[in-house]
């Protein structure tokens, strides 16, 4: 993309839109890699404490990295 | 006085015989008690989430001016998502910081911030002196407190913080040491 072609995207979207965008791109970016870690650090503690309910805990920690995914995608290419 | 009828439950904060098993666990140790933190400790977080709901609400009142009905939603979506996080990771920190009893030893298992992990565990036998410390009105009313283990030597000193129960999970111990140090 040339600076003719940037400057025609950005009076399209709005200055202000493309701001949104690049604010909500970053907290999704760094709310994954968060529940990325928490997802790594639940499974080393699944092993560490065993009880016969930690499956419940490693599913709702799978869902919260499926979600953060989903607003990531979201945030890239939706809003 | 100790309640051996107590069932045990993954909710629960303290549990006498539980199913669980850990990492380092030898064969023929028997898990006897397994302490979390009393439920009380945890209002302040219950708390802190009913406030970001409250505060959603409001900033949604200013954000109509300023912004549109898409960005409104997805500002909704991200904070309501963050707040379930928030949520999760108090609770995560809750499960996963335990202190266990064995027939053996006593394990303490810290999980700061999710992140930092801290195992230290003391053979019965090293242990030489153990302190229960309880105070205030609201330690008082919920019966809950710290335990204080006090190890031989150079060896790590073990704490048990805000568990319920604190006299009764005391004894428990004592019953151990006294077996250990009778046979």
């Amino acid at each position: 993309m040339d600076l003719k072609n940037f400057f025609t995207f950005i009076n399209i979207q709005g200055i202000n839109n493309i701001f949104f965008k690049i604010i909500m791109i970053f907290f999704a970016l760094f709310y994954f890699f968060y529940t990325l870690v928490i997802s790594k650090q639940v499974q080393i503690m699944d092993k560490t404490l065993q009880d016969k309910y930690n499956w419940v805990i490693l599913l709702i920690t799978s869902l919260q990295v499926t979600v953060s995914l989903i607003l990531l995608i979201l945030a890239i290419f939706l809003i | 006085m100790e309640n051996n009828n107590k069932k045990s439950s993954v909710f629960y904060s303290y549990n006498l015989n539980p199913q669980i098993n850990f990492d380092t666990h030898e064969e023929g140790e028997k898990i006897i008690l397994l302490l979390r933190s009393h439920p009380f400790t945890q209002i302040g977080w219950i708390l802190n989430s009913i406030f970001f709901f409250i505060l959603l609400f409001v900033l949604n009142l200013f954000l109509q001016s300023l912004l549109n009905l898409g960005q409104i939603l997805i500002i909704n979506l991200f904070f309501i998502v963050f707040i379930l996080s928030y949520i999760w990771f108090n609770i995560l920190s809750w499960y996963f910081n335990a202190g266990i009893v064995t027939n053996k030893r006593v394990i303490d298992i810290d999980l700061h911030a999710v992140i930092y992990k801290e195992i230290t565990d003391a053979q019965l036998s090293k242990i030489e002196d153990i302190t229960v410390k309880s105070g205030g009105y609201l330690q008082s009313l919920f019966d809950y407190g710290s335990i204080f283990i006090q190890t031989a030597g150079a060896a790590v000193n073990i704490e048990f913080n805000n568990v319920p129960r604190p006299t009764d999970a005391a004894q428990v111990i004592n019953k151990l040491l006294s077996k250990k140090h009778g046979s």
